[in-house]
């Protein structure tokens, strides 16, 4: 299986580095392409003195955006699967291998999870995660114990549909949508670090904006879309 | 309210939400922006099965009139609608210079070397 990670990057200077190093001293037969997304910071000039495999979007996109290009180099380069990974250096590229080996079996995404067999607490931080879950577990009756996880491995099947159209972003929105299109998803047992340098979008606003969007859309919008 | 008024508000705003369904549907909206006016078309219908909620504003704030309320409000939320609408042109705009600028220029570097 010929797999490309696809790393989007937006102001990750503190991080890309570390984490590109990492992936090609230790998982150097794993493909990668960084998607700078108009970085304002260092992150392009770093990353072509250290000859890294990177595409540059001459304005920010977003990480829907930054992410479909990632998927259009993909199904250009006719790869078997794509891992979304952050540029952050919260996953980590050693479940790539388990991810695959799920995937394998006939499964259309496979998310990395941190709760799969570990139980999640109930305290505030995980308030979010929880109702997302249960909004994904209404519409399809499946239950996704980590629907925020950023890592997750898509096929040929979902690269081309994630390449080729509008709505897709890589969010826990758009698996509920697959699920209930009858894509086969399943999660796999696995750890994240902390993000160590750089700013987090989380602010408390963005977290709300961001719960709004998931809810309204994984129990309304979604149902409403046209079958793929 | 009258009862055909009601009836009005109703079906405008089961319509309005329609139609916003129907644009995603046809992939013809992204779901970002379709968020405000799903949101906004769900208080209208709200408000027209449930007219009783602007009255007690109404009296609570002591406005001359419901409707007037209403009104206050709506345009209220619409200026602030437009407003982020025209942040979001100004950086499309942006976006788009950048965009000719960038194959302009690489254009020309391109056709330099040949």
């Amino acid at each position: 299986m010929k797999i490309l990670l696809v790393i989007p990057a937006y102001n990750e200077e503190q991080n890309i580095e570390r984490v590109v190093d990492n992936l090609i001293s230790h998982y150097g037969k794993l493909d990668y392409i960084i998607i700078n997304d108009g970085s304002s910071d260092k992150t392009a000039q770093i990353c072509k003195e250290r000859h890294y495999k990177i595409i540059n979007l001459p304005v920010n996109l977003g990480l829907a955006g930054a992410f479909q290009t990632g998927m259009k180099y993909a199904y250009r380069h006719n790869y078997d699967a794509v891992v979304q990974f952050d540029g952050d250096g919260q996953h980590r590229a050693e479940y790539v291998y388990d991810m695959a080996r799920e995937m394998e079996k006939g499964y259309d995404i496979v998310i990395l999870s941190r709760y799969k067999e570990k139980k999640q607490g109930l305290s505030l931080k995980y308030l979010g995660s929880h109702m997302i879950s249960l909004a994904i577990f209404l519409t399809t009756g499946q239950k996704i114990k980590d629907p925020t996880s950023g890592m997750r491995m898509y096929n040929r099947t979902m690269v081309e549909e994630f390449a080729s159209n509008l709505n897709f972003p890589p969010e826990p929105d758009t698996i509920s949508y697959l699920i209930k299109q009858g894509k086969k998803v399943v999660e796999v047992q696995g750890e994240m670090d902390e993000r160590t340098g750089g700013v987090s979008y989380l602010t408390p606003i963005n977290i709300c904006k961001y719960m709004l969007r998931m809810l309204v859309s994984i129990l309304f919008i979604q149902n409403f879309r046209k079958k793929v | 309210m009258s009862i055909t008024l009601r009836l009005v508000l109703i079906t405008a705003s089961v319509l309005a939400c329609l139609l916003v369904l129907k644009r995603i549907r046809k992939s013809g909206l992204q779901i970002d922006d379709a968020l405000f006016w799903i949101v906004f078309s769900f208080v209208l219908i709200i408000l027209s099965i449930f007219p009783n909620i602007i009255y007690k504003l109404a009296d609570m704030l002591k406005a001359q009139s419901p409707a007037n309320l209403l009104y206050l409000i709506i345009i209220g939320i619409l200026i602030f609608k437009v407003f982020l609408m025209s942040l979001h042109i100004s950086s499309l705009e942006a976006k788009i210079k950048v965009l000719a600028q960038e194959t302009a220029l690489q254009k020309e570097s391109h056709e330099g070397e040949n």
